[in-house]
């Protein structure tokens, strides 16, 4: 009885201690990082439905320079802030304009990209600029959360706002001509148009310039003086301009034929 | 003691004995959301939305009138189906029956896409809060159909003989006999489905119905404040599907006539 007592508290002890000592050698923490898999090229599943995209790239060369396996974690746009405040992930890489009123909520980056807001018009819309679609009659298509839709609602106060899930849906409602403009950035604007060449027009002169940062946590100083880091010696080593080349390089001629700046 | 906590079926309950247990239960809630809730870390913001509590209000008025509207149009819908689903006229019963298979076989959501971004297209139905009552209309319409159709063929059989015997015309069976019956029988299910109408009418905000659902996202696409934004809308859908809970057993117990 007492033999078996001792054997048991031996072996109850050994296992202590290894647990132990295993917790003493931490795994090093992957960077997760939050976007949302809808915005070609940028943030993009490939044909396997691994995420892949100009985002992609940028989140796993930073994860790579701190040492960290790095964890896309696919979120709806307007679910990205919360997710970063909640913990949820570490680092939001999803073209996400700074704006001051994001910046009350998370820590940006220095600015990695600089784009503008354009419209998507309907076919037989006459307006020529943003202040022709700011009357009654008119219907502005806006993706929930993004720049464009906080724009609208704060600027256009006579036309009715379209709240939209999805930018596939907000396409869909101009070309069936359902809305006279999307409201969205350059390069997507670019690419919706592309495809949709019959029942779409553009006006690709940017109303409302922005650019692109990081999202951190607010307080996360250590992380935030690494992301910006990494951006500065990224760019210096021609990191951006070849992301540029493989994934953007058709966008890149024909805005240099159209004679607008391209900033990556 | 014990009669504070137990109640064998059929007692009347004593005022007592419901605020206690009333009490208790509420207890054993408010511990469990207050755990949930301090498990997070979480900056509480409540001043961000009030300052959009007019955005609030206007998308619970929406949702009001859709399901308003919905409401009484699904129940026309289902009466006309299941009458038709009982018709001897062949076409108009298979027309029916096709009907209730494919809206019941088939997601709301889905149903909402294809009703307005192909179907009210093709027509020029341009207005999307006509198509999303439509589309509500349509699709509790279809269950509210099998519903009144079982409570119709739930009449026993003696009592529709009884009804020929003394000479009463389909009509007049159908308004004197059948409907009572089947009325009373129908209120639990039916205020379920209204309650299921009103919680639905939230999948038409992915049409960009401006209703409680899509306003609620709104605010909190402005203000990052999540929970802050949502739990008013929970409230909110509580505020009109507790009413029907309510009306459904005082109908209940108006209509307990023995049978």
């Amino acid at each position: 009885m007492r033999l078996r007592g001792a054997i048991l508290l031996m072996t109850f002890a050994t296992v202590l201690a290894f647990t132990g000592s295993a917790t003493a050698v931490e795994p090093v923490k992957p960077l997760i990082v939050g976007m949302e898999l809808a915005y070609p090229p940028f943030e993009m599943t490939d044909k396997a439905g691994k995420p892949s995209g100009v985002s992609v790239e940028i989140a796993t060369e930073l994860a790579k320079s701190l040492g960290r396996p790095v964890v896309i974690q696919n979120t709806a746009f307007d679910g990205l802030i919360p997710a970063l405040k909640t913990g949820k992930v570490d680092l939001v890489i999803s073209s996400m304009t700074a704006t001051a009123e994001r910046a009350k909520s998370i820590d940006f980056s220095d600015p990695y990209l600089s784009t503008g807001l354009c419209l998507l018009l309907k076919k037989d819309s006459s307006a020529k600029n943003i202040t022709d679609l700011d009357k009654a009659e008119v219907k502005i298509a806006v993706k929930k959360g993004t720049t464009g839709h906080i724009y609208a609602t704060t600027r256009l106060k006579k036309a009715q706002i379209l709240v939209l899930d999805k930018e596939s849906a907000a396409v869909l409602e101009v070309s069936q001509g359902k809305a006279d403009a999307f409201i969205y950035d350059q390069m997507s604007t670019y690419q919706n148009w592309q495809r949709n060449k019959a029942t779409t027009k553009v006006i690709l002169e940017p109303f409302q310039r922005e650019s692109w940062a990081v999202g951190i946590r607010k307080g996360n100083e250590t992380l935030k003086n690494s992301v910006n880091a990494f951006i500065k010696e990224f760019r210096a080593k021609g990191g951006f301009d070849q992301l540029g080349d493989r994934y953007l390089k058709e966008m890149k001629d024909e805005f240099k034929r159209l004679g607008y700046p391209f900033f990556l | 003691m014990k009669h504070l906590l137990i109640n064998i079926d059929g007692q009347p309950v004593a005022v007592a004995a419901r605020i206690v247990s009333w009490f208790l239960v509420a207890l054993l809630a408010a511990a469990m959301f207050s755990f949930a809730f301090s498990q997070l870390q979480y900056g509480w913001e409540w001043s961000a939305i009030w300052q959009y509590r007019q955005k609030f209000l206007q998308g619970w008025m929406m949702t009001v009138i859709i399901s308003a509207a919905a409401l009484v149009a699904s129940l026309v819908i289902g009466l006309l189906t299941a009458l038709a689903r009982r018709s001897s006229f062949l076409p108009l019963r298979y027309a029916a029956l096709l009907y209730v298979e494919t809206i019941r076989g088939t997601p709301l959501l889905v149903q909402i896409l294809i009703l307005f971004y192909v179907v009210a297209n093709a027509f020029g139905v341009e207005n999307r809060y006509v198509v999303g009552i439509m589309t509500l209309s349509l699709f509790a319409g279809a269950y509210l159909a099998e519903m009144i159709r079982s409570g119709i063929e739930s009449i026993r059989d003696s009592q529709l003989e009884s009804a020929r015997a003394i000479g009463l015309t389909r009509v007049q069976t159908y308004r004197y006999i059948i409907f009572p019956q089947v009325a009373r029988q129908l209120i639990p299910p039916l205020t379920g489905q209204f309650a299921s109408i009103i919680k639905d009418s939230s999948l038409l905000s992915i049409i960009a119905v401006s209703e409680f659902t899509l306003n609620a996202q709104e605010v909190n696409a402005f203000t990052y404040s999540t929970l802050e934004s949502y739990l008013p809308l929970a409230v909110g859908y509580l505020l009109l599907t507790l009413p029907i809970s309510l009306i459904s057993r005082t109908l209940e117990r108006r209509f307990h006539f023995a049978t």
